[in-house]
């Protein structure tokens, strides 16, 4: 992959992404350079409340401050102090427990004599083989497939403004699909259900818990922490900024 | 004070940056700018309709199978809360009762309410319906919990002629309803609500 060690961003290329976008997302027209720097000078100076559209002067933040929308009292600027590290700390960790989650086994359940150990996979294959195809997709997509997609979007966008890499359309499409799965990512949810499926299951046989479970576990715990470590705000004005 | 729209800009929804060119595609992250959400209350109103549609099915079949020696037992989400109960595990009961019947429900009326105030210009209080939008959009993601307990069982309790549980036709449409209804609560354009009144404050609140 070509690095491009400019600070900001590299306007020749700005021009291929954006005509390459175009393609993507049907429009024709890229917007021209003076076109972004007006767009960057607007943005400088003004800011709007994404709940209730108020216009605000864009307040110069220190470093943990954040501002609150005076009308609605959303935050609506923050600047997380070390963000881009932390994200990335926090991606690299959630991978490896990711890895965890989903290759060692899960449960192991014996009752009389008879004993099944699975992972999260094979609870999957097990949904999707016994015809119920709509449940093992709608499981897959919510606690393997968009956390997976995620932790790998968020660890691309906050290694490039980490290394203060040109942070030009590539990493605004990746954090714009990050933003977007962020409700959809549901291993929270999934954790909670199979607690209560335990204690559901609890007379009938004996249950115990593989290392993918606490894996799981400490996943769910990196996540929330990396989805707090994210500051939109600071990362989506460093793909605005035009040198 | 202006709002964006008084001011002829518009917000991008996915990146934030403010343009003077409402309608135009994001010259940031590619997403189209509006000025509002178009047709956001319609598409509220057609998710929330597919959502209660599907919540129906969902209660009413039953949402696992037990399959064992002694015959199949099927179970809806009703029937599965008042086993919990008779097993004393109240706690787990009332987990599952409020995920999968308080909130889907209050979720219905708290959106539907949300749109008719603002189709029928009722003067309620602005920061109470954005507290009550942000509420759903936080919690009704939970509600996906008894879909996860059911295919945890599915999965796992699966030893062949002795005892195995299936998942009810139930379990799908109380899934889609889930998904249907956040799609709902996603659809709401939160600047609907503070159209209507009258801003005065000045400035931001910066603060740690």
């Amino acid at each position: 992959m070509r690095r491009i060690l400019t600070p900001g961003c590299d306007l020749g290329r700005v021009d291929e992404m954006t005509r390459f976008w175009g393609r993507i997302f049907k429009q024709q027209a890229p917007p021209s350079v003076a076109r972004m720097r007006a767009i960057d000078h607007l943005n400088r100076t003004l800011i709007a409340c994404p709940a209730c559209d108020a216009v605000w002067e864009r307040p110069t933040l220190a470093p943990n401050e954040h501002a609150k929308c005076k009308r609605c009292h959303t935050t609506i600027l923050t600047n997380k102090h070390r963000s881009a590290e932390r994200t990335v700390a926090f991606m690299v960790a959630s991978l490896v427990l990711y890895a965890v989650a989903i290759s060692f086994p899960f449960m192991r359940m014996e009752r009389s004599g008879l004993s099944n150990e699975i992972s999260v996979i094979d609870a999957i294959a097990i949904l999707a083989n016994n015809s119920m195809v709509i449940l093992a997709m709608i499981c897959a997509g919510l606690i393997l497939l968009f956390p997976l997609l995620r932790i790998i979007l968020l660890l691309f966008v906050g290694l490039s403004l980490f290394r203060k890499q040109s942070t030009a359309r590539p990493h605004a499409l990746s954090f714009r699909l990050a933003q977007m799965l962020e409700p959809w990512t549901m291993a929270e949810i999934f954790m909670i259900g199979v607690i209560v499926s335990l204690v559901k299951v609890g007379k009938l046989a004996d249950i115990s818990l593989g290392p993918a479970f606490w894996g799981m576990a400490a996943l769910i715990v990196i996540m929330a922490f990396g989805a707090s470590a994210v500051c939109r705000d600071t990362i989506w004005h460093d793909i605005r900024r035009v040198p | 004070m202006k709002t964006a729209k008084q001011a002829g800009l518009a917000r991008c929804g996915s990146c934030g940056t403010l343009t003077d060119r409402p309608g135009e595609t994001c010259t940031v992250c590619g997403a189209k700018t509006y000025v509002r959400r178009p047709n956001s209350l319609q598409r509220v109103w057609a998710f929330w309709i597919a959502g209660v549609l599907a919540y129906i099915p969902g209660n009413v079949m039953p949402i696992m199978v037990t399959q064992s020696v002694a015959g199949d037992s099927p179970s809806t989400i009703i029937s599965g809360v008042i086993a919990l109960i008779h097993h004393g595990s109240f706690e787990i009961a009332a987990v599952i009762f409020i995920a999968s019947i308080v909130v889907p429900v209050s979720k219905f009326i708290i959106i539907a309410w949300l749109a008719l105030s603002i189709q029928r210009g009722w003067g309620l209080s602005e920061h109470r319906r954005h507290l009550a939008h942000e509420a759903v959009e936080l919690i009704g993601r939970w509600s996906m919990i008894d879909v996860f307990v059911v295919a945890a069982l599915a999965a796992l309790i699966q030893v062949g002629a002795l005892m195995s549980i299936l998942p009810g036709a139930g379990v799908n449409a109380f899934a889609v309803s889930v998904i249907f209804t956040m799609l709902s609560a996603m659809s709401f354009d939160t600047r609907l609500i503070w159209d209507g009144s009258t801003p005065e404050a000045e400035g931001l609140n910066v603060g740690h």
